[in-house]
């Protein structure tokens, strides 16, 4: 390992500062004592006990978490068969156009994936609340979960279906009993991310929702646009607090995952030798 | 090796070749069993008219094959031949473009794979990484339904049969490759299948693991009596296994014989060079008589004496082929020889029990020639520079016409 140099230090210490200070502030200011939101006061938890008398938002907090379980849900499963068939069927007629129909909404700007789904919900004639949200919010968080789910299929050696199959395994009972728990762990990584990703979503919820199904980005948007409360900072820092528990749990299931597969490999090469 | 003594006089029995060189020149494992001989026995499979094409790749063209019951049957061919597409195809992986595959007398060319009477063992061995050995071994039984405490027992003789029953608990990674390669075969004969296909089963053991697995592989297959069809690029292990070869080159068979047909009367070229060491001459016929044929090849040249091969013809271009181990080298030249060339030594490999002289012609063409040492010491060794007479009986060339 090489020291940092001052320079390499400085250059982290900028970005890093860039990109958590005001993060930081927030998760600080959570704690803060005072009523005022800039005016610091002396430490204390009590925005974290008037929270839970806050029905508004502890019931957007709700619809959110059920919004965020269902759609990722539907996402990964969504997403999974997406993978599957743009890996296991190899070349056909129109599948580049297909990959890049999954893939599109990744780059897709938000409003556009908000206002499209709105138009459509108002097309059908569909009572927009809870389950408007849950397919939004499905849509755009498919094609990451196919990106997770893929990467791990590339390199998944195909014979091992195939023997699944030579031993009596119709191709139901093959995806159930070998594919689906070989790729679990990107299964399960690309359902995290799905359900970060839905819980922290703002527009495409503000597009698609109805009411009576307000999430908590909403409600804090909203709120935020009548002044920031010390209350929208404690909430805020439990999101962030969540997310990150996320994150971190859905790398490193796949880091472990690929750092089994790594050791199989080594065995078998070793084994081989 | 019994068998060996069954050939008699053959020239091939190298003595004390034994250890050191591992071509082993034996007839089918059991003497006597020659089911494709006899027009009584229908053929457990049947590749009819089997053509493959992958877009404007023809990996198999008009493919016609029986292999017979309890047979050790191989697919041998460079990569690429398309042995393992035939292979595949049987398994049902692959969709013939056109022709059929029988399994004992059924159409089985739209079966799925999961429909067919076979199990095959993979080149990769396919194990399950998140089932124990076990569970590996019993997937297929489960498949079929069968009892648990069934499954047990087969499971269980399985294992015994390939010394795993103390892995059964391990996962395949916790496995050496030697033991995973024994998983896979256990996992590929517990159906008691009726045909056993072995895509290049051992490529990835080393050479000793290799030749201990061979013998294995014999084992299981006389045992249990199944038809076992093996794809391998590796002619060694083709001709210690196998009942007979299938010798393929671009998607087709050259030769369809027993490993000592294959490598004592090839009938191409390609054969004789795809299988062991040949040494080729290239000349014209000058005349047949008395079963003989007279080989011109080269002007000012001593005409070679052979065997005339049935369809031989004045005037056709032929190729004489040699093993190396059928040339005798000497110092002086033979009186009494139909064949006899002088030479000079240019390279000279000793292995211990036999050594290898490269003797080069008065027309440049090098000569391989094989001696076994079986003295141990020699009054005069042949040496680099030194110059020499090649000499060979009329029956051991092999006279071929392409």
């Amino acid at each position: 390992m090489r020291r940092f140099s001052w320079f390499n230090a400085t250059s982290i210490a900028l970005g890093f500062a860039f990109l958590y200070i005001p993060i930081l502030l927030l998760v600080i200011y959570s704690f803060n004592e005072s009523k005022l939101v800039t005016v610091w006061g002396g430490w204390s938890t009590k925005w974290y006990s008037s929270l839970l008398q806050n029905e508004g938002l502890l019931s957007a907090a709700w619809v959110t978490l059920r919004v965020a379980v269902v759609s990722s849900t539907l996402a990964t499963i969504l997403g999974t068969l997406a993978a599957i068939v743009l890996v296991r069927i190899g070349r056909f007629p129109g599948r580049t156009l297909f990959s890049g129909l999954i893939f599109a909404p990744l780059v897709m700007p938000e409003v556009i994936t908000g206002l499209s789904l709105l138009l459509l919900f108002v097309a059908m004639n569909v009572d927009r609340g809870f389950w408007t949200v849950v397919i939004a919010h499905a849509t755009f968080s498919m094609c990451f979960a196919a990106v997770v789910v893929q990467a791990r299929l590339y390199d998944f050696d195909k014979s091992v279906e195939e023997a699944a199959m030579d031993l009596g395994a119709p191709p139901v009972k093959t995806f159930l009993q070998v594919t689906l728990p070989i790729i679990a762990p990107s299964v399960i990584s690309a359902w995290l991310l799905s359900f970060t990703l839905s819980l922290d979503d703002l527009v495409i919820a503000s597009f698609a929702t109805g009411p009576g199904a307000t999430t908590l980005p909403m409600k804090i948007y909203s709120q935020v646009r009548l002044g920031v409360t010390p209350e929208i900072n404690a909430v805020s820092t439990i999101m962030i607090g969540l997310v990150t528990i996320g994150v971190i749990f859905a790398s490193y299931t796949t880091k472990r995952a690929s750092a089994r597969q790594e050791r199989e490999m080594k065995a078998v090469d070793a084994g081989a030798k | 090796m019994s068998e060996t003594q069954a050939l008699g006089a053959s020239p091939t029995a190298t003595p004390g070749a034994g250890p050191t060189r591992a071509t082993v020149r034996t007839p089918a494992p059991q003497s006597g069993f020659a089911p494709w001989k006899d027009p009584s026995k229908s053929p457990i499979v049947r590749f009819e008219n089997i053509v493959k094409r992958f877009g404007d790749f023809v990996a198999v063209k008009e493919c016609t094959l029986d292999i017979y019951e309890r047979e050790f049957f191989a697919l041998l061919g460079p990569s690429g031949c398309g042995k393992t597409t035939l292979l595949r195809m049987l398994a049902g992986f692959e969709k013939p473009t056109s022709g059929r595959i029988l399994v004992a007398g059924e159409d089985i060319t739209e079966l799925a794979p999961y429909e067919r009477p076979v199990n095959m063992m993979f080149q990769s061995y396919a194990l399950f990484p998140h089932m124990t050995v076990e569970q590996n071994i019993g997937f297929g039984l489960k498949q079929e339904g069968m009892p648990k405490d069934a499954i047990a027992a087969r499971v269980e003789e399985a294992m015994a049969m390939l010394e795993l029953s103390r892995f059964g608990k391990r996962k395949p990674h916790q496995l050496s490759g030697g033991q995973q390669q024994r998983v896979a075969l256990a996992r590929a004969i517990a159906k008691k299948p009726r045909i056993v296909l072995l895509d290049e089963p051992l490529g990835a053991l080393d050479k000793r693991l290799r030749q201990q697995a061979q013998f294995e592989l014999m084992r299981i297959q006389e045992t249990t009596g199944t038809t076992f069809i093996i794809v391998t690029h590796d002619q060694e292990e083709a001709m210690t296994v196998s009942s007979r070869i299938a010798v393929m080159d671009h998607g087709q068979f050259m030769q369809v014989a027993t490993p000592g047909d294959i490598y004592e009367a090839p009938n191409s070229r390609y054969v004789a060079n795809f299988i062991g060491d040949v040494n080729l001459f290239e000349g014209k016929v000058v005349r047949v008589a008395d079963g003989f044929v007279e080989i011109d090849w080269g002007p000012g040249l001593a005409r070679f004496k052979s065997v005339a091969p049935e369809g031989c013809v004045a005037d056709q271009q032929i190729w004489l082929a040699l093993r190396p181990e059928k040339v005798r080298i000497a110092f002086e030249k033979p009186s009494e020889a139909s064949n006899a060339v002088p030479g000079k030594v240019v390279d000279v490999g000793y292995l211990g029990s036999i050594s290898h002289y490269h003797v080069e012609l008065a027309n440049g063409q090098r000569v391989r020639a094989l001696r076994a040492n079986s003295a141990r010491t020699v009054a005069r060794t042949i040496n680099w520079e030194d110059s020499v007479w090649l000499e060979w009986p009329p029956e051991t060339g092999i006279v071929l016409t392409r």
